[in-house]
C-alpha cells in the first residue's frame, strides 16, 4: 500500500515536472500572433523546419542558450528572430553574440561582462577590427593558428552568419533601379552559402527560395526586364508580413500571416507536415527534464544504498522509469523528424548512449534481484551526465542535420552505428559499477562481502555485452567500409578506436579466465575502460582525420583530459593497499 | 622446448599481446596526425617490427626528439595470436566424443568447410552484379550466407565438443577473421577509374604503384609504349631500357612535391638551388615536400628527377622533373602535360603515372566501361553532397556482355572479380572516379563475423544460465 502511494506521488511529480513549458505562451487576439509565426515552414541546411527551430538553433549558435533575456524578461526565440529579420529597432539591442575569450574582448574594445554576451549594435562599431584579424586568421595554415586566432574566427563567423540571415530575408522592393544590379549580384553571392529558405516550393518555383531573392524577382523595374517569372504572391505575402511587424501594425500582420499559411496550405500543403509535432518536441525539452530527473535519481539511489534502505530505492526506480518514457519518447520523435535511424552525430549518440545506459539500469533491477539499488546508481549518473554532454554539444547548431552522402545510408546506421554505440555503452556501464565498487569499497563500509561477488558478477556480465556489441559493431563497421569502398579494414582512427574496445575488453575476460586478476583489480581494469572508450568517442575525434570525424569541438579536448585524469585517480585508489579500504575490514 | 609450448599455452601470453597491440594500435592511431594512412600501416601494421615514432605521443606544439621505438609490428602480434589460439585450443579443448557423434562432428565440420568455401567464391552471386534495390538486402544475404555456415559450423562444435562448443567457435571465427585481413593485406590490389562523360575507358590507375611511361608518337599508324615499373625507379639507378635508344638515370625520387608553380614566382634562394631543367622544369617548380597527412585525406604526389643518357657517348640529353602532377588523372582531368621528348628522329611523350593495368574479365577477354551519365545531388540550398551516381556502359564482346549499369554510393558494381565503387567526381561534375578493389577474400569478414557472433552469444548464454541456476 505505502509502495503504491509512493509511485503513484513520483509519477505525479513527474508529471507535473515534464508538463512545463510544453504549453504554447499565451497570446491574445490583439497581439503579434507569433506562435502561428513559429509554425510557418523554413528550409535550412537541406532540412525543412518550423521556424520556431531555426530561431532556437540559430540563437544556440550565437548565444549557447534557446532564449533570450532582456531585464529579466524571456523572450522567445521566435520573436527575437521575428523582431530582427523584421528589422525592429530594439532588435540590435538583443545581447545574444557570446564573446567569451579575453583578448577578442580587448582587442574589440569590449568590457568584460557576466554571461559574456554582447548585441549586435555594440560589436558594429568594432567590424573593422573583427574583420582584419579574422582576415589575418584565415590567412593563416591551421597549424600555425593559435587559440586567439580559432577564437577571433569563431566569433566573426558568428557575426558573418548573423548578417548573411538578416540579408536573406531583407526586402528590395523599394529599391532605387540603379541599385538592382549589385543588388542581384550579392544575392547570387548570397545564395551560395547556406541560408534560411523560406518561400516553399509553389506554382512559380519548383524550388525553395530565400525571400530576398523571391522579393527581388518580383521588383517592378526587373518585371519589365523579364525573364524572371511571375510575381510571387507568397514572397509578397511574406514581405507585407514582416513590414507590418517592423511598423507595428497588429492586425495587418495578423491578417497576412494567415493568408500567407492559407496560400501555401492551398498550394503545396505537404510543406506543413511534421510542423507542429517539430514545434511541440522542442516545446517539450524531453533530455534536459529527463537529466534533472536523473541526477534525482542518482542522489536518492545514493542515500538508498549506503543506507540499505528498500524504499528509497524502489521510489528512485519509479522515478528513473518516469524520466526514461519520455526521454524513449523523444528519441523516436527524433527519428520521426529527421527521417533518419537514432544516432547520426555526436549528439545524438550522447543521447542514445544515456537512454541505452538507464534501460541497462533498469533491466539489471527488474531482472536481477540482488542489484539492490545498482541499476538505480549507474542508470541515473549515466544518464545524467550523457544528456548534459548532449547539451554542450548542441551548440553547433540543428542536432537534426543531413547526411553526408558517404554516411548516409539508413541500414547502416540503423545496424553498425546502434550496436557498436551499445558496446560503448556497455563498456561505460561496467567502468561505472566499477567506480562505485572502488569508491564505496574504499571510503565505506557498505560493500561486504555479498555486495562485492553481486557488483563483480553484474560488471562481468555488462563486460561480456560489452565484448558481443562491439565486436559485432566494429566488424559491421568494417563491412559497411567494404561495402563502400571495398576495404573491410583500413586502419582509420575511428575504426581504431573501436577495435581498442574490443581488444580492452577482450583483456577483461581472459585476465579473469586465466585468474590474473582478483575482484579488484577487475574493477580497477572496467574503470580503466572507461578511459578506453571515452578516448574513441571523443578522443578520435579531436584528431580530425578520416570521414568518420563528425564533431570537432576545442573544449571537448580540456573536458576528455579532466575525465581521463578523474579516471585515472580512481584507478589509483582501487590500486591501494586492502588495509586502507574500509569496507571487508573487521569490526 | 616444454618451457616455450608453456609460455604458448598460457592465457598471459594472449593478455601481453592483446595489450601490445593496444599499444601498437594506438600509436598507430596518433600517427596518422602527421602522415599518410598507408605509410602508418606499412611503418605500423603490416611489418614484423613497428618504429613507433616517439613525437606521436605528445602535442605537436612540443619539441620532442624524433626517437624511433622498435615494437613488435602487426604481423608478429597477429602471429603470436594466432599460434597461442591453436595451442591453448589444442591442449585444454580436447575432442570429448567417440564414435558416432564423432563421425557426425566431423562431417558436420566438412559440411561447415564446404558452405563456406562455396559462400566465399560466389555461390549464389552473378557474374555481374550490380544493385538495383536497396544497400539493405544484399548485405543481409551476405550475413544469411554467413550466418548459415556459423549455424553448420556450431552443431559440428556441439556435437564434438558439447559444453565448450561456443568457446572453440568464437575463437575459430577470430582466427579466420585475422587469416582473411593477413590475405586482404597480402593480395589485395585497390585501383582507380577516371572517366569523362561519354568517354570510354578500358584501363585502371594502380593508386599505390607508379611506373614512367614513355609512348613514342612518330609513327602515324600506332604507338609504341614503353614502361619503367615502380621497382626500377630507385635514386642512382639506371635504366637501360632495350626498347629505348638511351638510358634513363634516377637522379631523386620525392615521395611527395608541391603542385606545380611558376619558377619566376618562387624566391630567389629556392630557384639557385633548382636543378636546371628541360621541359616542364624549365618554367615551373617542383620541388620535395613533407608527407600529407592522413589527416586530410588527400595523397601524396610522388615526383622523379630523370637524366637521359647517351647509350653509346654517354652525354646528357637532358634532365627533366616528372611529376603525377602533370598526369591528368591525378588532377582530377583538370589539365593533361605530356613531357615531350625529342630525341634520335622519334618523339615521345613522358609521363610519370600510376600503373596502368588494362581490363580483363576472368576469360581472358578484354572489357570496357563507358560513362553515360554521371549525376550529382546535393542538398537544397546547400553545398552539402546527397548523392553520387554514374550510369554507365559496360562491353566485354569477347564475353557477349553489353549492359547498362548504375553505380552510386555504397551500391557498388562487382564484376570480373573486382569491384568498382562510386569515389569521386571531376570538376563540374563532368565525370566520375571509381575505386576498383580487388580482393578475393572480401566475403571473410561477414562469414567470420557471424560465426563470432554465434559462438560468443552461445557462450554468453550458457554463462548466464548458469548464474540464474546457482542464483536460484
Amino acid at each position: 500500500m505505502r509502495k503504491i502511494i509512493i509511485n503513484t506521488v513520483v509519477v505525479l511529480f513527474a508529471v507535473w515536472f515534464f508538463q512545463n513549458g510544453v504549453k504554447l505562451p499565451k497570446e491574445s487576439a490583439d497581439e503579434f500572433q507569433v506562435n502561428a509565426f513559429g509554425h510557418l515552414p523554413v528550409k535550412y541546411q537541406g532540412r525543412k523546419k518550423p521556424i520556431d527551430t531555426l530561431a532556437r538553433n540559430f540563437l544556440t549558435v550565437l548565444s549557447n542558450k534557446q532564449s533570450v533575456r532582456v531585464d529579466g524578461e524571456k523572450v522567445s526565440a521566435t520573436k527575437w528572430l521575428l523582431d530582427n529579420i523584421a528589422g525592429r529597432p530594439e532588435a540590435m539591442d538583443y545581447q545574444v553574440f557570446r564573446i567569451e575569450n579575453m583578448d577578442v574582448l580587448s582587442s574589440l574594445g569590449l568590457e568584460e561582462r557576466k554571461r559574456f554576451r554582447y548585441s549586435y549594435r555594440e560589436i558594429l562599431p568594432k567590424i573593422g577590427a573583427l574583420d582584419a584579424a579574422s582576415r589575418s586568421a584565415y590567412a593563416k595554415s591551421d597549424k600555425e593558428r593559435d587559440l586567439y586566432d580559432k577564437q577571433v574566427m569563431k566569433v566573426a563567423n558568428k557575426f558573418y552568419l548573423y548578417q548573411n540571415f538578416m540579408s536573406a530575408f531583407e526586402d528590395p522592393s523599394s529599391m532605387p533601379q540603379d541599385q538592382l544590379l549589385p543588388t542581384a549580384q550579392r544575392y547570387m553571392q548570397l545564395e551560395k552559402y547556406s541560408i534560411p529558405l523560406v518561400i516553399p516550393p509553389n506554382a512559380g518555383s519548383s524550388k525553395w527560395r530565400p525571400l530576398m531573392s523571391a522579393l527581388l524577382a518580383n521588383h517592378p523595374a526587373m518585371q519589365t526586364m523579364g525573364h524572371v517569372g511571375a510575381p510571387d504572391p507568397m514572397a509578397v505575402n511574406f514581405g507585407v508580413m514582416l513590414a507590418a511587424y517592423r511598423e507595428g501594425r497588429v492586425e495587418l500582420f495578423n491578417d497576412t500571416l494567415y493568408e500567407y499559411g492559407a496560400l501555401v496550405q492551398a498550394e503545396n500543403p505537404a510543406v506543413f507536415e511534421k510542423l507542429s509535432f517539430e514545434t511541440f518536441y522542442n516545446r517539450f525539452g524531453a533530455f534536459m527534464k529527463s537529466a534533472q530527473l536523473y541526477l534525482l535519481v542518482f542522489v536518492i539511489s545514493c542515500f538508498g544504498w549506503l543506507a540499505r534502505k528498500r524504499g528509497p530505492i524502489s521510489a528512485a526506480l519509479a522515478l528513473m522509469i518516469c524520466a526514461f518514457i519520455p526521454h524513449t519518447f523523444a528519441i523516436i520523435a527524433r527519428c520521426f523528424l529527421s527521417g533518419y535511424p537514432p544516432v547520426t552525430n555526436l549528439y545524438s549518440s550522447a543521447i542514445f548512449i544515456g537512454w541505452a545506459s538507464v534501460l541497462a539500469g533498469i533491466v539489471l533491477e527488474a531482472v536481477y534481484r540482488k542489484a539492490d539499488g545498482m541499476g538505480n546508481l549507474v542508470g541515473g549518473i549515466a544518464g545524467f551526465v550523457t544528456l548534459l554532454i548532449a547539451h554542450f554539444l548542441a551548440g553547433d547548431g540543428d542536432t537534426m542535420e543531413q547526411m553526408r552522402a558517404v554516411l548516409d545510408t539508413r541500414f547502416w546506421l540503423a545496424t553498425h552505428v546502434i550496436t557498436v554505440t551499445l558496446g560503448y555503452m556497455a563498456t561505460f556501464v561496467a567502468g561505472t559499477i566499477g567506480v562505485f565498487y572502488i569508491a564505496a569499497g574504499l571510503l565505506t563500509r557498505r560493500v561486504d562481502e555479498a555486495t562485492n561477488a553481486n557488483m563483480v558478477r553484474m560488471m562481468y556480465g555488462t563486460v561480456c555485452f560489452a565484448l558481443l556489441l562491439s565486436f559485432v559493431g566494429t566488424v559491421l563497421g568494417g563491412l559497411w567500409a567494404d561495402d563502400s569502398w571495398g576495404r573491410f579494414w583500413g586502419w582509420d582512427p575511428k575504426e581504431n578506436g573501436a577495435l581498442l574496445i574490443v581488444i580492452w575488453n577482450a583483456i577483461l575476460l581472459h585476465a579473469r579466465y586465466g585468474k590474473m586478476v582478483g575482484n579488484r583489480g577487475f574493477a580497477v581494469m572496467a574503470v580503466a575502460g572507461n578511459i578506453v572508450t571515452a578516448w574513441s568517442w571523443f578522443g578520435v575525434n579531436q584528431l580530425s582525420v578520416g570521414l568518420h570525424s563528425y564533431g570537432f569541438t576545442q573544449s571537448a579536448t580540456f573536458w576528455l583530459l579532466v575525465f581521463v585524469i578523474t579516471q585515472l585517480a580512481v584507478i589509483f585508489a582501487g590500486l591501494l593497499p586492502s588495509k586502507v579500504w574500509k569496507s571487508g575490514q573487521e569490526g | 622446448m616444454k618451457k616455450i609450448v608453456d609460455i604458448f599455452l598460457s592465457l598471459k601470453l594472449t593478455v601481453v599481446l592483446l595489450a601490445l597491440s593496444m599499444v601498437l594500435v594506438f600509436a598507430g592511431t596518433l600517427a596518422q596526425v602527421d602522415k599518410g594512412i598507408w605509410t602508418v600501416v606499412d611503418q605500423y601494421f603490416r611489418c614484423i617490427i613497428a618504429w613507433i615514432d616517439l613525437p606521436v605521443f605528445f602535442p605537436r606544439m612540443w619539441d620532442i626528439p624524433n626517437i624511433r621505438i622498435p615494437f613488435p609490428g602487426g604481423y608478429l602480434i597477429g602471429w603470436l595470436l594466432v599460434i597461442n589460439l591453436i595451442t591453448v585450443h589444442w591442449a585444454s579443448f580436447k575432442v570429448q566424443v567417440n564414435g558416432g557423434r564423432r563421425i557426425a562432428g566431423l562431417l558436420m565440420l566438412l559440411l561447415g568447410v564446404v558452405v563456406t568455401l562455396g559462400v566465399m567464391f560466389g555461390w549464389g552471386a552473378a557474374s555481374v552484379a550490380a544493385t538495383e534495390s536497396d544497400a539493405f538486402w544484399r548485405v543481409f544475404l551476405r550475413l544469411g550466407r554467413g550466418s548459415l555456415a556459423a549455424v553448420v559450423f556450431y552443431i559440428a562444435c556441439v556435437l564434438l565438443y558439447r559444453k565448450r562448443a561456443g568457446m572453440v567457435l568464437l575463437h575459430g571465427g577470430i582466427l579466420f577473421l585475422m587469416v582473411g585481413e593477413f590475405m586482404t593485406a597480402m593480395f589485395a590490389v585497390e585501383a582507380r577509374m577516371t572517366i569523362k562523360e561519354g568517354e570510354t575507358v578500358n584501363y585502371i590507375d594502380h593508386s599505390q604503384q607508379l611506373e614512367i611511361a614513355f609512348t613514342e608518337v612518330s609513327n602515324p599508324d600506332h604507338d609504341t609504349v614503353t614502361v619503367l615499373p615502380q621497382r626500377s625507379l630507385k635514386e642512382g639507378a639506371v635504366i637501360a631500357s632495350e626498347q629505348l635508344p638511351f638510358d634513363v638515370k634516377i637522379n631523386r625520387y620525392y615521395v611527395n612535391s608541391n603542385r606545380p608553380q611558376p619558377l619566376d614566382s618562387v624566391p630567389d634562394r629556392a630557384r639557385s638551388l633548382y636543378p636546371k631543367y628541360e621541359g616542364y622544369g624549365s618554367r615551373l617548380y617542383v620541388a620535395e615536400q613533407s608527407e600529407v597527412s592522413g589527416a586530410t585525406g588527400a595523397m601524396n604526389a610522388p615526383s622523379v628527377d630523370v637524366e637521359l643518357f647517351d647509350r653509346t657517348s654517354g652525354a646528357s640529353l637532358g634532365r627533366y622533373i616528372l611529376s603525377l602532377w602533370f598526369y591528368p588523372n591525378f588532377v582530377q582531368r583538370t589539365w593533361d602535360m605530356p613531357t615531350r621528348i625529342k630525341l634520335a628522329g622519334k618523339e615521345y611523350e613522358v609521363y610519370l603515372r600510376f600503373r596502368r593495368e588494362y581490363l580483363t574479365s576472368p576469360s581472358g577477354s578484354p572489357f570496357s566501361i563507358k560513362l553515360l551519365d554521371f549525376v550529382h545531388e546535393k542538398y537544397e540550398g546547400t553545398q552539402m553532397p546527397k548523392d553520387f551516381a554514374s550510369q554507365i556502359l559496360l562491353v566485354n564482346e569477347g564475353d557477349d556482355i553489353d549492359r547498362e549499369l548504375r553505380i552510386w554510393m555504397n551500391n557498388p558494381l562487382r564484376y570480373a572479380r573486382r569491384t568498382f565503387y562510386q569515389s569521386g567526381y571531376l570538376p563540374d561534375d563532368s565525370g566520375t572516379v571509381l575505386q576498383v578493389v580487388r580482393n578475393d577474400s572480401w566475403m571473410i569478414p561477414y562469414l567470420a563475423c557471424m560465426i563470432v557472433f554465434v559462438g560468443m552469444t552461445a557462450q554468453f548464454l550458457q554463462s548466464l544460465r548458469r548464474y540464474q541456476r546457482s542464483d536460484d
